[in-house]
């Protein structure tokens, strides 16, 4: 990297990156949405999660790297930084489900988990339509908002079943384990809202 | 019996002697193979001899030998082994120190259990469209062909058969796992799934189990060339729908 490069504020690896890291979010989103639809037919769609979650560790530490070579940044350094790792948590997450559903010996799936796993497909979806606008700095609320919208939906969800493993005379070994992957669940979720703040932040300091 | 405390043998040997039952002591892992051939009634292990292979030994064993009375006889253990072994289909589990005649009263216990099981074997099989089902072997057969059920499909298909109604999901969820259903727990649908995938590979051209939407599944054997509305332009031709029915032959060939 010559001294020019390092000086100038040329963003488009970071933002190539950042959009890379948003298809990879969404394939691995889309991945664990089918694994869950045909569970248990499909298992082996883990092995593909988990390569996803590999690739997302593979751009994160590129993305680092990147940071640590260059002086001036088209974004606040801090904000590459937490944007890199909230991308990152998703995947984890997402890899996190489908690993532990083999782990726990899951013999079926539940409707819950399927309707959870489509909601973070959409909230995946949106991330990946808004990263290309933030080359620009563009207007992303509407995704941001879905996003939120979404969140709030995967909230109530997850609440609602919850209360659905503690009805009386359920297998305590079917709690232990779906309480677990709810809260996987939720976390990628949640982590969707993360990466939405962080990016509608970056947008209103650039404009 | 499989063991090593010399002193707890000694002592179980002469009372084995003056019942008269037959028996052998050995101090390592018997083969399920072996046990076939030596034809025993009960197996009395203590699972130290074995160390942290006794779990895939018990299950072996277990597994290959239903008809066997499995005792497992050793030391302090804690609950989660005795649940794991109970659960991997051991009869009985004495902790020693325990006195010679509690464990042969164990054995016999066990023994008058598998008995009764055995009686249990005359039921006679059912047949449902092309299929037998042989509940002794805990399978469902199309001529002299395995459809290749797992214990669970089995116990799900032997539950819709026996019943002439719609079953509830949950149902069938509560009389299989033994538990109240979860909301939105699917297992009750991938097992069907499972099933009637199996049945359609061995009898392609019957319908066997309906689905009842939002509320569950009734078995009932329909043959696709029995001219159902929509389903067959074809002239009515046998086998035509037939209620499943009991067929008394005897005992089983096996």
């Amino acid at each position: 990297m010559g001294l020019a490069e390092m000086l100038a504020p040329s963003g488009r690896e970071y933002f190539a990156l950042f959009e890379q890291a948003g298809t990879n979010v969404m394939r691995a989103a889309d991945l664990l949405e089918q694994m869950l639809a045909s569970y248990p037919d499909r298992r082996e769609l883990a092995t593909d999660i988990l390569v996803c979650e590999h690739e997302g560790d593979r751009i994160t530490h590129e993305l680092i790297n990147h940071l640590n070579n260059t002086f001036v940044t088209p974004i606040d350094r801090e904000d590459i930084y937490r944007l890199a790792g909230a991308l990152d948590n998703i995947v984890d997450y997402i890899e996190e489900v489908a690993d532990y559903m083999g782990l726990y010996r899951v013999e079926a799936p539940m409707a819950q988990a399927q309707q959870m796993s489509k909601i973070l497909r959409r909230s995946c979806e949106q991330i990946a339509d808004s990263l290309p606008l933030l080359r620009g700095f563009q207007d992303i609320s509407r995704h941001t908002i879905e996003i939120n919208r979404l969140e709030n939906e995967g909230d109530r969800l997850t609440r609602e079943a919850m209360a659905a493993l503690f009805d009386n005379g359920i297998d305590p070994m079917v709690v232990i384990r779906w309480k677990d992957l709810y809260e996987r669940l939720e976390g990628a979720i949640d982590a969707t809202e993360d990466v939405a703040n962080i990016m509608e932040n970056i947008v209103i300091k650039n404009r | 019996m499989i063991d090593r405390d010399a002193g707890f043998i000694q002592v179980l040997r002469r009372r084995l002697l003056d019942r008269g039952w037959d028996h052998t002591i050995t101090a390592g892992a018997v083969s399920p193979e072996a046990l076939i051939r030596m034809r025993l009634n009960a197996l009395v292990i203590d699972i130290t001899v074995l160390g942290p292979d006794c779990w895939p030994y018990l299950e072996s064993v277990c597994t290959r030998l239903p008809g066997l009375a499995v005792i497992v006889c050793t030391g302090p253990s804690s609950v989660a082994q005795r649940v794991r072994g109970l659960r991997l289909g051991v009869d009985a589990w004495v902790t020693k120190p325990c006195h010679p005649e509690e464990l042969l009263s164990v054995v016999e216990a066990a023994l008058r259990r598998h008995r009764r099981a055995e009686l249990a074997v005359l039921e006679p099989p059912t047949v449902a469209g092309e299929v037998m089902i042989r509940h002794e072997l805990h399978q469902a057969f199309v001529g002299e062909v395995s459809v290749g059920l797992t214990a669970r499909e089995f116990e799900i298909l032997q539950l819709l058969v026996q019943s002439d109604r719609v079953l509830r999901r949950e149902e069938i969820y509560q009389r299989i796992w033994g538990y109240t259903m979860a909301h939105g727990d699917r297992s009750v649908d991938v097992f069907v799934r499972k099933l009637r995938q199996k049945l359609r590979l061995a009898s392609p051209g019957w319908d066997y189990i309906h689905t009842h939407f939002g509320v569950g599944y009734r078995f009932e054997p329909v043959g696709e060339e029995s001219g159902l509305p929509g389903e067959s332009p074809e002239p009515l031709a046998a086998p035509q729908t037939t209620r499943s029915q009991v067929v008394y032959t005897g005992l089983p060939d096996s």
